[in-house]
């Protein structure tokens, strides 16, 4: 699955009653910014390689936090981690994110639930760790 | 696999990663792919020795089986020759037989030395196998990692210009409430649109009102009932 391939598949279909808004990232990597009907406030940004297609969903940057329970949450974090359905939480710079993984064969069903389920789980995890920002 | 990570990790608390930067330079990426060429290349010459010993190998099973077959049809060539009294061709055939369990023995004995070394070389093309796989690990690990900082720095780049700005976590949770709650009165006023269709809106406000259309049915059957009491 290349990333026009999933640009016209995605513009034209609905998943779970959801449409899909897509917009390439200008610059040198394949990126795509998603953005999933009634979870419009939390893009889902897009990505294949060789070896995965990345998707993932900023939550929150290192300055928004309260210092003072940053260990709180991030054991919060890693625990919600698991659960989480096709979402794991990480950090990648001063973002944190929570992000899921795709083979490169799956197809546009797959890539459509990850979507959807990507952009309500951020939106959960960012009213979930609400009391941690700073 | 352990050094990688722990190189990435100490590249990233650096923050050596901002916009983007690569954490484990293009050299070392280089290098890996390197050792991963090398690797492969090792693992195709030791497989097709492989090959070329088994097919000897074979080829040895088959020349001692001949030799083996060849020894017994001679035996009862030699019982022939001695039932008839011909002991000077028996001893002749009996020469034969000596040079082919010779010649089978000799064979065994190479074909042996042989498997011993087929065992060896297959031990090494599984551990080339392995290998081919760690460095394979390790790349991907490294080239995701840079493939992760790139998009992220583009991604923030784009937004940073376009005005509409990464928006910080506490705006977003605005947007979030202000749309969860414009749902919540769409299914509200979609609720009231159904009871008012349906006339439940109505039975409600009568209801509220005294007025109770099942109560008022019970009652009139009730005083039906007094009106005509049991002979």
């Amino acid at each position: 699955m290349d990333i026009q391939t999933l640009t016209l598949a995605l513009g034209d279909s609905t998943h779970a009653g959801r449409r899909f808004d897509v917009m390439p990232i200008a610059g040198d990597e394949p990126v795509l910014q998603v953005t999933v009907s009634g979870a419009e406030e939390t893009p889902v940004y897009l990505t294949v390689t060789d070896s995965q297609i990345l998707c993932l969903a900023y939550l929150f940057d290192e300055q928004e936090l309260n210092p003072v329970h940053l260990n709180e949450l991030h054991e919060n974090m890693l625990r919600l981690s698991v659960p989480m359905p096709l979402s794991s939480l990480g950090k990648t710079g001063d973002h944190y994110v929570v992000y899921g993984a795709l083979s490169p064969t799956s197809g546009a069903a797959e890539i459509m639930q990850e979507l959807v389920t990507l952009a309500e789980n951020a939106i959960d995890l960012l009213q979930t760790f609400e009391d941690y920002l700073a | 696999m352990r050094s990688i990570l722990n190189k990435l990790l100490t590249a990233m608390r650096g923050g050596v990663n901002e916009l983007g930067e690569a954490v484990v330079d293009g050299q070392g990426n280089r290098i890996l792919e390197q050792e991963l060429r090398d690797s492969e290349q090792e693992l195709k010459q030791a497989k097709q020795e492989l090959a070329a010993l088994m097919a000897e190998s074979a080829s040895l099973a088959r020349q001692i089986r001949s030799e083996q077959d060849n020894a017994s049809k001679r035996e009862q060539d030699a019982r022939k020759a001695i039932a008839a009294g011909q002991e000077d061709l028996a001893r002749e055939v009996a020469e034969r037989i000596v040079g082919h369990e010779r010649r089978a023995v000799e064979l065994t004995q190479t074909r042996e030395l042989l498997q011993q070394r087929i065992a060896g070389l297959k031990e090494r093309v599984q551990r080339a196998e392995k290998q081919l796989a760690d460095y394979r690990r390790e790349l991907q690990v490294v080239k995701t990692n840079e493939r992760v900082l790139r998009t992220t720095a583009q991604i923030d780049t784009n937004i940073n210009s376009q005005k509409s700005s990464l928006n910080t976590a506490k705006e977003t949770l605005e947007r979030i409430r202000e749309r969860q709650a414009r749902e919540e009165d769409r299914q509200t006023a979609s609720a009231t649109l159904e009871k008012e269709l349906t006339g439940a809106d109505l039975d409600e406000k009568l209801k509220a009102a005294g007025i109770d259309g099942e109560q008022d049915a019970i009652d009139n059957v009730l005083a039906r009932l007094k009106d005509s009491p049991a002979q």
